[in-house]
């Protein structure tokens, strides 16, 4: 739901400035070196089964580069995030020139359930289209 | 005032409260006073807020005191001190778990250095030894290449200059999924400032990153316990909403951290031949 609102709060221009780099370091880090070359789930290696985290790192580096059909491949639900992120650091831009509205979460228990649904469809994907 | 009729259940309109008779089914009721309204109805429940932590209230206390009075508070009477966490102080939160962590991180990436020069030699020692093996030569030139960088004097000095961006980055991805999880699980009753209070001073454990190999595993388990108690007290959940709240979350976060650990333990044991 869009709301009137001031100006962003200081969690809101941190979150934006955390979703910049964060979306800027998937842009620059390359995956086959290192730190992220180095990166591999231990649940995965331990079970054979991925974890609800798996292909975040991927669908991100690829979410960024525009690739957003590799990105869903690789996780549904960190492509959503990464967009999400992206979104809020525009708004946040937005209404630091002066946009007077901002997103307002509902917390509903329809809300909760469909983000519990949301990681769980997520995890079954990512397990069974075996890409990451 | 609007009033409703126990009897019939019918919403009626009445200029005065007491004892009086339902216009619409003629049986007799009574009407309850109004609340009074208190001056700081309507504005903002902040006007309610605790008068602060001791950092929060470094203005009148002094930079040192306030920094040793929270680290005091934080380690040996967590619960006061996130009762006394204001909510609208969210950047002096912010400076308090930044400056906390990254000096100490620092500090310790710094102490690192001379003190585990001969394990990481032994270590380097035993990835040479791995390259004759093809299997696994790529991976550990990859890692020998890294450790031998971020050994290296410019990069140690690189890294303490970067921990503060690190800090700031973790520390509100650790409040964001903490705060996810607990408004899944429906205890995050007060909103992410609550929850930003609670993961910002449990980072006050984070001076033991300063103490070189078991200070961060002793401060991370820590700083756990105290998100646990944090969120318990800033959204007042019970203690079982709260454990979930935060233990959720660190299970994916442990993913992460020990994801190259993981990584090393293979080709460790595909070097030494086992499956």
């Amino acid at each position: 739901m869009i709301v009137r609102a001031g100006r962003p709060s200081v969690h809101a221009l941190a979150l934006a400035g955390v979703a910049v780099l964060l979306l800027a370091a998937a842009a620059a880090l390359p995956l086959d070196i290192p730190p992220l070359a180095l990166l591999a789930c231990p649940f995965r290696a331990a079970t054979g089964l991925p974890c609800p985290g798996c292909g975040a790192t991927r669908a991100f580096h690829f979410a960024v580069r525009g690739r957003f059909g590799d990105a869903l491949a690789f996780s549904p639900l960190a492509t959503a995030i990464a967009a999400v992120l992206g979104l809020h650091a525009v708004w946040t831009a937005l209404r630091l020139a002066g946009l007077p509205f901002a997103p307002r979460l509902e917390d509903t228990p329809r809300a909760r359930w469909l983000a519990a649904i949301a990681i769980v469809a997520n995890w079954i994907f990512v397990s069974t289209q075996g890409r990451v | 005032m609007l009033a409703r009729c126990p009897s019939c259940r019918n919403t009626f309109s009445t200029d005065r409260p007491g004892r009086q008779d339902c216009p619409v089914c003629g049986k007799p009721l009574v009407v309850p006073e109004p609340p009074v309204a208190s001056p700081a109805a309507g504005i903002d429940d902040l006007a309610l807020e605790p008068s602060g932590t001791p950092w929060e209230r470094r203005a009148e206390l002094g930079f040192f005191t306030a920094w040793m009075q929270t680290l005091q508070q934080a380690l040996l009477e967590p619960a006061k001190l996130f009762a006394s966490a204001r909510r609208d102080k969210g950047a002096a939160q912010l400076g308090f778990a930044v400056l906390n962590t990254s000096v100490f991180w620092a500090l310790g990436q710094i102490l690192e250095r001379p003190l585990l020069i001969g394990q990481r030699d032994q270590l380097r020692r035993v990835l040479e030894g791995m390259s004759g093996n093809p299997d696994v030569a790529p991976m550990v030139e990859r890692l020998l290449k890294a450790q031998l960088l971020a050994s290296s004097p410019s990069w140690v000095v690189a890294l303490a200059l970067l921990t503060p961006v690190f800090t700031f980055v973790l520390l509100y991805v650790n409040a964001a999924v903490t705060h996810g999880i607990a408004a899944i699980l429906g205890q995050a009753k007060r909103g992410f400032p609550a929850t930003f209070a609670a993961c910002a001073y449990a980072c006050a454990p984070l001076v033991l990153l300063a103490v070189p190999a078991c200070g961060s595993i002793v401060g991370l388990i820590w700083l756990v316990a105290l998100t646990g108690i944090g969120m318990k007290v800033t959204h007042r959940i019970s203690a079982a909403g709260a454990a979930a709240s935060v233990l959720a979350p660190y299970f994916v976060l442990c993913c992460l951290m020990f994801a190259a650990i993981g990584t090393l333990t293979l080709a460790l044991r595909r070097a030494v031949g086992q499956p």
